[in-house]
């Protein structure tokens, strides 16, 4: 059925079941009909039976024949056929040869003496009895041709096929209509889907107007625009904060390179310059790569290499990484428990030094940073905790957000972090088929990554 | 040490040329890959630098070649491209190392070295002696002007690595790879503490001070009569 019109599949739909309902009734009728036709003729043979009967019994001599025949010679459409017990006929319709009629009356009569049988190119049906009168046997066999009933079934069944046929025009030509009509709203989503481009993602599918059956339709379809509205004003918003957060360095970049030019300096000035546009194309470069790779997480690529992990042996390892740093800052490092991860080592151990790093830049002084791992129901529970200020609450949704900074200011004063760390880190948690949360409050800042523990591979198969 | 750089990025090329000449390498440098791999062809190379996107014959198909006519120069593929897959493929096609652009000079200059000191037959040493500090590698024990230091294992691994590559500029993030494993760039000045409490230990009580910043590019360790 691929490549025809839904319109011309409802009218060829319509069109055959009307066929068919039609067809159906009509031969419903027929058969009715014919059926009542043969109840009349037999109910009026046997009315002439008991004439038939009534007469020999009232014959007392030898003028059966002609009491008949002053019955039926003038009775148009009876054939009688009268026989005694010897085989002598006491009467005979004129000019009809009852042989036939006598053969097949043997064969099929039942029990009411009814029967039927084709002669020429008519049909017949007959009536055949045994009347006792005086000791006598007489053979009484009655019939008449049912020509009147063919005629008229012949006409009713040329008019039912015309009208079939009639009915199934119209039927389709409805059809035709009633799709076009039923799919019409059908049309006006689709001239509503073609406005919608990248900059009028705001338009939807009108849901009240359509029937209900396509509301649902129209509402799905919605949902997606709804979706993909988020999604590309996440991605304009992500350009735009991508050419803000280049746009500062850039200017540094020039305005230093510019106006270190303008005149001529001694080499250890041009030296210093130079260094500080290495970093801070360093910290550029960084960033673009960080993008990069959040870029590559956001479109779901598989964990390239997948393993079981060990919480603690990576925590241990990140420890003795941001080892000076803590003691530094007389920060203490305390790792609670273990558990298993299957994912990608590398990532992982990525998304927990961001965490490290953030808990480890706003601990203030002498304070500390606990890592705790335990298994939870179906989900491994990793906590990160630092003391510090709290975070404002209506800052926490927007925490992961990309190059979202706590402090508005541009000031990095003991890190040059790009403000895509915990982006990444959600990112790989995602990646991981896992969730990050956030708590702040009581001079604690705790960050809870959640992994569930079925293998990766199980939770992927069904699209996570 | 002989380098061919094929590059047609005009500024990139040049760039490399000039850094890898001043490094100390002779450096070859083609503008397009038909040249590139006549000279990898016909010269004698001990590292061959290819950029992957070349207008003609593309680096891979570049390394193909010379590999089958049976070189086994080292290759580092350079590229603005960073997907697992190309990786997967350029050290399949036999590549020895893999760098993304944008990639700090420092970084290029370190992996250079390792490529063509892998080449060289690994003399162990147990000792290694700059200046008056001198490392027992095997006791993982420092002294300087005959002084002990002591040192964490990691402080140790960190001045044995800047002892090893002496003289050379090495970047924060081959630090944090070398010591740590850490194969990623973190957010935190996490190098810059751990040298500067390293400084704090060999340099500190010191007139000569051993380890150097180079502003923007990274920490190198020489012995004073080499600094410049």
């Amino acid at each position: 059925m691929r490549g025809y019109s839904l319109t011309t599949r409802l009218t060829a739909f319509f069109s055959l079941s009307s066929a068919c309902v039609l067809l159906g009734l009509g031969l419903l009728i027929f058969t009715a009909m014919d059926r009542h036709f043969a109840h009349e003729d037999y109910a009026l043979l046997q009315d002439n039976m008991q004439l038939v009967e009534k007469t020999i019994a009232a014959d007392n001599g030898d003028t059966l024949p002609k009491r008949l025949s002053d019955v039926y010679q003038h009775h148009a459409g009876m054939l009688v056929y009268v026989r005694g017990a010897d085989g002598s006929t006491h009467y005979a319709t004129p000019n009809f040869d009852f042989r036939t009629a006598l053969a097949s009356s043997r064969n099929q009569v039942g029990d009411e003496g009814f029967f039927q049988w084709q002669q020429g190119d008519k049909t017949y049906r007959g009536m055949r009895a045994r009347i006792t009168a005086a000791g006598n046997h007489i053979d009484v066999l009655l019939a008449m041709d049912t020509e009147i009933h063919e005629h008229f079934l012949h006409a009713f069944r040329q008019s039912l096929v015309s009208y079939v046929a009639l009915a199934v025009l119209a039927s389709g030509i409805f059809g035709w209509w009633a799709a076009r009509r039923g799919l019409a709203p059908l049309r006006a989503m689709a001239t509503r889907a073609t406005v919608v481009t990248g900059d009028k993602l705001h338009e939807r599918m009108p849901v009240d107007a359509v029937p209900e059956e396509m509301a649902n339709l129209a509402a799905n379809l919605n949902a997606m625009l709804e979706r993909l509205q988020d999604d590309f004003r996440r991605l304009s918003e992500f350009s735009s904060d991508l050419a803000h957060e280049l746009r500062t360095p850039l200017t540094n970049l020039m305005t230093q390179t510019q106006v270190a030019l303008s005149q001529p300096r001694d080499a250890a000035k041009y030296r210093d310059i130079l260094a500080s546009n290495a970093e801070e194309l360093q910290r550029l470069s960084r960033m673009v790569s960080d993008m990069l790779y959040l870029a590559k997480m956001e479109h779901g690529l598989d964990l390239p290499h997948k393993e079981a992990i060990s919480i603690a042996q990576e925590v241990r390892a990140l420890f003795e990484f941001y080892e000076a740093l803590a003691e530094d800052k007389q920060v203490a490092l305390r790792l609670i428990g273990d558990g298993t991860v299957e994912g990608d080592r590398l990532m992982l151990r990525r998304a927990l030094s961001n965490l490290l790093s953030n808990a480890l830049r706003h601990t203030p002084q002498a304070g500390s940073v606990v890592v705790e791992a335990h298994a939870e129901a179906a989900e491994l529970v990793v906590a990160v905790e630092n003391d510090g200020p709290a975070i404002p609450a209506e800052l926490l949704p927007s925490l992961f957000d990309r190059f979202f900074r706590g402090d508005k200011s541009r000031m990095r004063p003991e890190s040059d972090s790009v403000g895509l760390g915990l982006s990444i880190t959600r990112a790989i948690m995602t990646a991981h088929g896992g969730t990050i949360s956030v708590q702040s409050g009581n001079g604690k800042t705790r960050f809870v990554l959640r992994f569930p523990t079925a293998p990766y591979a199980q939770r992927h198969s069904v699209g996570v | 040490m002989k380098l061919l750089v094929v590059e047609d990025e005009t500024k990139t090329g040049e760039y490399l040329r000039q850094g890898l000449t001043e490094a100390g390498f002779v450096v070859d440098l083609a503008r397009n890959g038909q040249d590139g791999q006549h000279l990898a062809m016909t010269e004698s190379y001990d590292l061959l630098i290819l950029d992957v996107m070349l207008p003609d014959i593309d680096g891979w198909r570049i390394l193909q070649n010379i590999r089958a006519a049976g070189s086994p120069v080292p290759v580092l593929f350079l590229t603005a491209r960073d997907s697992v897959a190309d990786r997967v493929k350029g050290l399949e096609l036999g590549a020895d190392d893999y760098l993304v652009k944008p990639f700090a000079f420092s970084e290029l200059l370190a992996r250079v070295r390792t490529l063509l000191r892998r080449g060289a037959a690994q003399v162990p040493v147990d000792r290694i002696q700059i200046g008056d500090l001198v490392l027992d590698l095997a006791r993982r024990r420092a002294t300087r002007a005959g002084r002990r230091i002591v040192l964490t294992g990691k402080e140790f691994a960190l001045l044995e690595l800047l002892a090893r590559r002496r003289g050379e500029v090495l970047p924060r993030s081959l630090i944090a790879s070398q010591v740590w494993d850490m194969n990623f760039d973190s957010d935190s000045n996490v190098i810059d503490v751990a040298i500067r409490r390293l400084r704090a230990k060999i340099d500190d009580d010191f007139d000569d001070k051993l380890i150097q910043t180079v502003r923007g590019m990274g920490y190198v360790l020489e012995a004073p009569e080499d600094q410049a």
